[in-house]
């Protein structure tokens, strides 16, 4: 019994390690979760036209940020907003920050009837109203977004104890459409979504834009691949592919 | 009242099949070899197992029968039961412990006198001497004001001058009972000084016999003697 | 640096506790002593959240306390208010995932005690109620105060399940592992750093009185 596993275990290791060479390969991509839809076909696209394989990490901004701070070895980071990527210029950890996306804040509610509303507005008033996720204004770039549109419409403080905080807009979408909220402010990519798509939303226009920044990290040992592939990123293809998943 | 026990149950080694009954202020002593099943047949009058088969019954009261599937639970016979091993509870002073299910708590200062651990009382069976805590268990026992009183060998662990001083204090006091007491022990001098009745249990069964072999050291036919060492009487069964 | 979501936490963990000190009690009362067919079965459905990952487990909580729920749904109909990312909700959450750290320590001092104890209960004419109360609890205090301590350590502690069915409400659900973490995220680490720092002396007192009483016994 005990030399079945010592074998299975040197095959297994024996197998596995060059895959893993392979796999490190490729560029090594940090990018904000709300962007995985339109990353994957980018990704996938890429490669198809220059054999450069691209893997990517998806998490919150702020956990990447934290992981790269503390020496993770990505080659670009794809965050939600432009601050992160600044301040990695600022400390030397990476290069000029470029936009590579800007996202949309909806109003998005599993069931169809919530749109039957005007606007956003009179349907965040309606009765029967119980709670509205949000991602947390202090640490979401969509969140800080969802933020200022409530309080430009005067809903901030009305809305107060109904709104839960949700640590990511993934998290929003989550609570959104498992339906333990009425309603959540999310991204327009969610609701593009196959998943989105079941339910409806509001634009809300009071939302501004969602700037999302990415930037070379200076320690990469791909740079020509790196800069290739940022190159992609602000082409007119990839413009056309991001604003299938309701990006600009 | 009578205490009428009539019950058979298969135990591992043996079929434990016995009859006898006891009349109030009666001591009826139950004794045999260890391992013969005296201590089943008491923790089966106290309702702590359950016989297979047949009745006990004391007075007009119905604790056991099988074939009406009564069967009452312990807190409901009202017996008073002194384990080999005095189980005091821990936690509590000897007094305490002897008020646990009093009657009348005024009944408790009288038992604990009688008894002679009245100075005793505040502290706990830890700190007292193992004669002193069957002292209490029988008071504990007694305070309950019970209908039938069990007694299974309370005094085997204890040294020999205790125990024949405990002894005889329960002989002095037998005669103040209202009650049955089934008494069981394996010391046929002990059993000799008490009992109103002796009743011999050899492998489940009741065994007139065996006192007679025993006492003047006869072999049974075909059994080795597995019997207590007492000098030779000159009394007969 | 947020006080408020230390008093949370510490609400919380008060909260789970006394809960779980009343509620477990009865249950690993009947694990130690009862003896019935598929007590295997119930007990390893009891451990459950014990082996199960935080996550998995907020994830069915959402589920079941959500207004849809089989426990949400009632709540709401009965109350008017939901479950979920109420203080209510996270402190049922809170003593369901803690149930396992519980029973266990409290059904091992039961079953150290002497049954002779719980015979002479008995048929001194003790319910098996009155039993409990007065023979069981008083000589298993050491397990019942493990069972407080280790419960207490286990809810400040709570992350996952909370982050997940609390919605992070300053003040009623955020407690102070989710505030550290947020703190983190927001790039403010001198607040992650004075929070974290907070936590040593609360676990390390606790600690400590789980180890004297671990000795005791």
């Amino acid at each position: 019994m005990r030399k079945s596993i010592a074998v299975l275990a040197v095959l297994l290791f024996v197998v596995v390690t060059p895959l893993c060479a392979a796999a490190q390969e490729g560029l090594r991509v940090a990018v904000a979760a709300n962007y995985i839809q339109a990353f994957k076909e980018l990704a996938a696209t890429f490669e198809k036209e220059t054999g450069i394989k691209v893997e990517a990490t998806y998490s919150s901004s702020g956990n990447l940020f934290s992981q790269i701070n503390g020496g993770a070895p990505y080659d670009l980071f794809l965050s939600a907003d432009e601050l992160r990527p600044r301040r990695l210029q600022q400390s030397g950890e990476a290069g000029e920050p470029f936009v590579y996306a800007r996202g949309r804040v909806i109003l998005w509610s599993a069931k169809k009837d919530f749109c039957d509303a005007g606007d956003w507005r009179e349907a965040l008033k309606r009765e029967g109203i119980k709670k509205i996720a949000m991602a947390n204004p202090e640490i979401a770039p969509y969140g800080m977004a969802a933020k200022t549109a409530l309080v430009k419409a005067g809903l901030w403080e009305l809305l107060g104890p109904k709104i839960v905080n949700a640590q990511d807009i993934a998290q929003t979408f989550q609570y959104a459409s498992t339906e333990a909220v009425d309603a959540g402010l999310c991204a327009l990519s969610a609701g593009r979504s196959e998943k989105g798509k079941a339910g409806c939303f509001f634009e809300v226009n009071e939302a501004p834009d969602i700037v999302q920044a990415a930037c070379i990290l200076k320690k990469t040992g791909k740079r020509e691949q790196a800069e290739r592939f940022a190159g992609f990123l602000m082409s007119p293809e990839a413009r056309k592919i991001r604003e299938k998943y309701g990006y600009r | 009242m009578t205490l009428q026990v009539s019950v058979g149950k298969r135990l591992k080694f043996f079929d434990l099949e016995v009859s006898f009954t006891c009349e109030d202020k009666d001591m009826l002593v139950m004794i045999g070899p260890s391992g013969g099943g005296k201590t089943t047949i008491v923790r089966m009058i106290a309702g702590l197992e359950t016989p297979d088969e047949g009745r006990i019954v004391y007075g007009d009261e119905v604790w056991f029968d099988a074939s009406r599937r009564i069967n009452l639970p312990p807190r409901k016979r009202k017996v008073g039961y002194v384990f080999q091993d005095y189980t005091l509870f821990p936690h509590l002073s000897l007094y305490r412990n002897a008020a646990f299910a009093a009657v009348d708590k005024r009944d408790v200062d009288g038992l604990l006198t009688l008894f002679g651990i009245d100075h005793l009382r505040d502290r706990k069976p830890d700190k007292v001497s193992g004669g002193e805590r069957q002292r209490c268990a029988i008071c504990q026992a007694l305070a309950r004001r019970p209908r039938v009183m069990l007694l299974d060998e309370p005094f085997s662990a204890l040294d020999v001058v205790t125990r024949r001083s405990l002894r005889e204090e329960l002989r002095a006091m037998k005669s103040g009972l209202s009650f049955p007491v089934v008494y069981v022990t394996h010391d046929i001098q002990e059993a000799l000084f008490l009992a109103d009745e002796i009743l011999p249990i050899v492998e489940g069964k009741v065994d007139r016999d065996w006192m007679r072999r025993t006492i003047t050291r006869e072999p049974a036919p075909g059994t080795a003697p597995r019997a207590v060492r007492e000098p030779r009487l000159s009394l007969v069964y | 640096m947020e006080w408020q979501a230390f008093y949370v936490t510490l609400k919380l963990a008060a909260t789970a506790t006394a809960v779980l000190m009343v509620v477990a009690a009865p249950i690993a009362c009947v694990l130690a002593y009862a003896r019935f067919p598929g007590k295997s079965l119930v007990e390893a459905l009891l451990y459950l959240p014990m082996a199960l990952p935080p996550t998995v487990l907020g994830f069915y909580f959402i589920m079941v306390l959500g207004p849809r729920g089989i426990a949400g749904r009632p709540w709401e109909t009965l109350t008017g208010q939901p479950l979920l990312f109420t203080f209510t909700g996270i402190a049922l959450a809170s003593v369901l995932y803690s149930v396992p750290f519980a029973i266990q320590p409290m059904k091992a001092a039961f079953r150290k005690i002497d049954r002779r104890l719980l015979e002479s209960a008995s048929v001194l004419g003790l319910s098996p109620a009155a039993a409990f109360v007065r023979v069981v609890l008083p000589n298993s205090i050491g397990g019942i105060i493990a069972a407080a301590v280790l419960v207490f350590l286990h809810t400040i502690g709570a992350f996952g399940v909370l982050i997940m069915v609390g919605g992070s409400i300053p003040g009623v659900t955020k407690v102070a592992s989710i505030a550290i973490y947020e703190a983190v995220e927001a790039m403010d680490y001198r607040a992650a750093h004075l929070m974290s720092l907070c936590f040593l002396p609360i676990s390390y007192v606790f600690l400590l009185i789980a180890n004297k009483l671990g000795e005791e016994s």
